[in-house]
């Protein structure tokens, strides 16, 4: 891992440029679609065989990252990759918030427990994202996770 | 559930999970598209096929598992983090699943099923 690539990624304002995704090959959204197909199959499956519960877990399972992370790492390098998984972190955190949300509000409302979810998603892990960006929180974490920092 | 009902799940799921990644490839800086990687993505599509099919008290469960899921799935990301700058992302990835086995796993097994 790089610490001045990283850096100067880091620095580069936040937005989406949608002409990327024409970059995007047929190959690789295959692999996602395949990977995101089998994860929610194997979550109904169990959910059916072993219990609801059981399948729910299979609903924050990390089916895609190896590939994502691996297409990155090929085309961008290593240090993308790391920065694609450090924030995963905030992703996951927005998942449990995702999940409770979800939890507590769908026997009110399920259409609007749903739709509050994502919403809570968002908020958790991009509320996240920018209090570790605008505070420096990030050398810290990178500091404890990459080797020889 | 019939074979029909799971196969719809499981189109739906692999749309979104593709519609999220889209999103994750146009934003930038790299760790900003990275929330984007464990964004909810298939568990939106389930959930929602679940509600339609047996109701919000039918699909409880299924979040209360999501959220055991959520703690192996943090887990798994801070695994990377380490794996990843030390074995490459292949294969510190496809080994941090079992950091989301043991956390998913030992605390569903421990809460209860």
């Amino acid at each position: 891992m790089e610490g001045e690539l990283l850096l100067r990624d880091d620095r580069e304002p936040v937005g989406f440029e949608w002409s990327k995704i024409r970059s995007v090959t047929r190959s690789d959204l295959g692999i996602r679609f395949v990977f995101g197909t089998g994860i929610a199959l194997i979550a109904a499956v169990a959910g059916m065989v072993v219990g609801p519960k059981f399948g729910g877990l299979f609903l924050a399972f990390p089916a895609i990252l190896p590939a994502s992370l691996t297409l990155i790492e090929k085309k961008e390098g290593t240090t993308k990759a790391w920065a694609d998984a450090s924030g995963g972190v905030f992703g996951a955190l927005g998942l449990a918030a995702f999940a409770l949300t979800a939890m507590l509000l769908l026997p009110w409302n399920p259409a609007a427990a749903l739709v509050l979810a994502l919403v809570a998603w968002a908020v958790t892990s991009m509320g996240l994202y920018f209090v570790f960006r605008m505070t420096g929180l990030f050398l810290l974490q990178d500091r404890l996770a990459a080797k020889g920092q | 559930m019939s074979i029909w009902v799971g196969g719809f799940k499981g189109l739906l799921g692999g749309v979104a999970v593709v519609a999220f990644s889209l999103i994750g490839e146009a934003g930038h800086p790299k760790r900003f598209a990275g929330l984007f990687s464990a964004a909810p993505s298939v568990a939106v599509a389930s959930l929602l096929m679940t509600v339609l099919l047996k109701g919000s008290a039918g699909t409880v469960p299924y979040a209360r598992g999501m959220l055991i899921g959520s703690a192996g799935m943090i887990a798994y990301c801070l695994a990377s983090l380490y794996l990843i700058d030390r074995l490459h992302a292949l294969l510190g990835s496809i080994l941090s699943w079992l950091a989301w086995l043991m956390v998913a796993g030992g605390l569903y097994l421990m809460l209860g099923r």
